[in-house]
């Protein structure tokens, strides 16, 4: 409310009738929309928990910044944190869910399971490597599982990427806060793609192959 | 031999083609994956007449991360990471059930101090799950109250075992040979408070829910499962306690310090919603009570009796063994080649089992029962996928 109270009496311009304000329309609408994102609840594995703490129990309390209208419903939320992991059975579900939320909609990948696959990245026939390879991710949350002041952190990381990024005639846009900085002369995509092709030769297993080489042990 | 198993497919055309006997329609709806009240992505395909449900199908797989496949490439330290994963309401216990499985295989022994440390921890994340699972409980009927009491008394036993054990939620503490640190110094002291806390808290707890009569309506003689029922659809734990069995691997096949406390088994008597609630508020002053009559007197001595770097071979053969968690029996299974890690490792999980008495109880209630059917099981989902 320091807003409202606090900064609005210095912007006033005094008129007969009444006070009007002055500003630009994209703080406005960004503004709100910062601060009343209604997650969906969509918890798969052990990151639900942690999450279901932050903005459903009294102590980490997330309604202080406006995100504590769970909705069942993807139809009624505009934001969806991932929490736990995302197996491949559940990866087209995800997709619809995702696709049934009203624009704009934000996407906060929490643990390590939605940002690379986790525990579950070496052996995994099942797994998926990382959530952003079937939506895209705004705000990345790592731990297994993060502390709830950590899906604070990247709650408030989230906000003030909206208050900065999108204008109304071109949705979508997002600026995203640099987090680190990466060596001279690698990009991000020279480390996804050695990543990828580490992963590649880890994960897929030639099954004939794996049980020509594998002996029945004996006396079983 | 030639087996046929029916596919979903066929399970529903087949049950279509036969004509309802009533004068209405049945049909088929899904509840989940995504449902605010299946605690997870549990999807349920239901068989309905008007709002009685007729039959209950579980389909699985939506949370299934491989980790018995996993476990053949890890070796056996490794194997205890996975566990906590799996049923991270009672992950102490998940390592506990490895460990047991590991030290009974290899014949490592481990001392009272250990014994006594890994009892201690146990029970408390016994009583935090089932503070979990009564606020819960208290949600899915439609009163957020004790969510909130639930959590934040929750919150507490967490903090105790973080400065113990550095994690929150999946906390990898006992491993073969022992656990992996020693008792934070005001550990003992803590956790006396947090007991003198807690008693009169749950008395509060039943004043403020069991007391309830609506929610007695809502649990009382809904999804009755006798005795006979629970044993055949494999239940374990407080789903089959209540159910009139006084099956408690604590009591039964005694390990840990379990031996040498007093405490009850909680059993129900009629099996129905309202037991399998009761039991479990009755376990957490019998985990109370096991803590009380252990932490006093915790002997001295060391808390790892097997270095951590030290090379862990298991016997050519199969092992098997298994503890009591929160939710049931949790077994470990190993067939060994006699390597650093398993030929092959697959874990009897509670919920896989508890989740199939549903489809016993379920049959001939409402939509509304059904929730309540499955909040009174309080299942973890990712410990039927794995």
């Amino acid at each position: 409310m320091g807003l409202i109270t606090e900064k609005l009496p210095k912007m006033m311009a005094g008129m007969p009738g009444s006070d009007i304000i002055f500003t630009r329309m994209d703080a406005v609408i960004n503004w709100a929309r910062a601060n009343s994102l209604w997650p969906l609840t969509f918890g798969t594995s052990c990151c639900a928990i942690e999450m279901m703490m932050a903005p459903g129990a009294s102590r980490h309390d997330l309604a202080r910044f406006g995100a504590e209208v769970a909705r069942p419903s993807p139809r009624q939320a505009d934001m969806l944190i991932l929490a736990g992991t995302i197996v491949k059975r559940m990866a087209p579900r995800l997709r619809t869910l995702y696709e049934q939320m009203p624009e704009p909609r934000y996407v906060i990948a929490t643990g390590a399971c939605t940002i690379s696959g986790g525990p579950f990245i070496y052996h995994s026939y099942s797994t998926v490597r990382g959530a952003d390879t079937i939506i895209p991710v705004d705000v990345y949350v790592p731990g297994c599982p993060p502390r709830p002041e950590g899906l604070l952190y990247g709650l408030l990381t989230l906000q003030k990427m909206i208050r900065s990024g999108e204008t109304v005639r071109e949705p979508g846009i997002r600026h995203k806060p640099v987090t680190s900085e990466t060596p001279e002369g690698i990009t991000i995509e020279d480390i996804k793609s050695e990543m990828l092709a580490l992963l590649e030769k880890d994960a897929v297993v030639d099954v004939r192959k794996a049980a020509e080489q594998m002996e029945r042990p004996t006396g079983i | 031999m030639n087996v046929h198993v029916s596919t979903l497919d066929e399970k529903t055309r087949s049950s279509l083609a036969i004509e309802s006997h009533s004068e209405t329609e049945e049909y088929f709806i899904n509840m989940g994956p995504q449902h605010p009240s299946t605690h997870g992505v549990l999807r349920l395909i239901l068989k309905l007449d008007g709002e009685t449900v007729r039959e209950v199908i579980p389909v699985l797989g939506y949370i299934h991360r491989s980790i018995e496949k996993i476990s053949e490439y890890s070796t056996y330290r490794q194997i205890v990471h996975l566990t906590d994963r799996m049923d991270y309401l009672s992950a102490i216990m998940n390592n506990w059930a490895v460990a047991r499985t590991v030290e009974k295989a290899a014949e490592i022994e481990t001392n009272e101090r250990i014994e006594s440390i890994r009892t201690i921890v146990s029970e408390l994340e016994r009583i935090h799950s089932h503070q979990l699972g009564w606020g819960v409980l208290g949600m899915d009927m439609g009163a957020f109250t004790p969510f909130l009491y639930g959590f934040r008394d929750r919150e507490m036993i967490t903090d105790i075992l973080e400065e113990t054990i550095g994690a929150r939620l999946t906390m990898n503490y006992i491993q073969p040979g022992g656990v992996m640190f020693d008792i934070h110094p005001d550990f003992v002291r803590k956790v006396k408070e947090y007991l003198a806390y807690f008693k009169p808290k749950l008395d509060e707890y039943e004043d403020l829910l069991s007391g309830n009569p609506i929610l007695q309506q809502r649990l009382r003689n809904v999804g009755i499962m006798d005795a006979e029922t629970a044993l055949s659809m494999g239940a374990t734990g407080p789903v089959l306690r209540a159910s009139r069995v006084p099956y408690d691997l604590r009591k039964i096949e005694p390990y840990g310090m379990y031996g040498e406390v007093e405490f009850r088994v909680a059993i129900g008597t009629a099996g129905d919603c309202w037991d399998r609630y009761y039991v479990r508020i009755e376990e957490m002053r019998q985990s109370m009570r096991i803590i009380e009559q252990l932490i006093d007197n915790i002997p001295e001595g060391k808390f790892l009796l097997k270095k951590p770097a030290a090379k862990l071979t298991i016997p050519e053969g199969r092992h098997y063994s298994q503890i009591e968690t929160a939710r049931g029996v949790l077994g470990f299974y190993i067939v060994s080649e006699g390597k650093e890690t398993p030929y092959r490792a697959y874990f009897r999980t509670p919920n896989f089992h508890n989740l199939w008495s549903l489809t016993a109880m379920a049959p001939g209630g409402r939509v509304g029962d059904l929730v309540a059917i499955i909040s009174s099981l309080d299942l973890v989902i990712p410990d039927i996928d794995r």
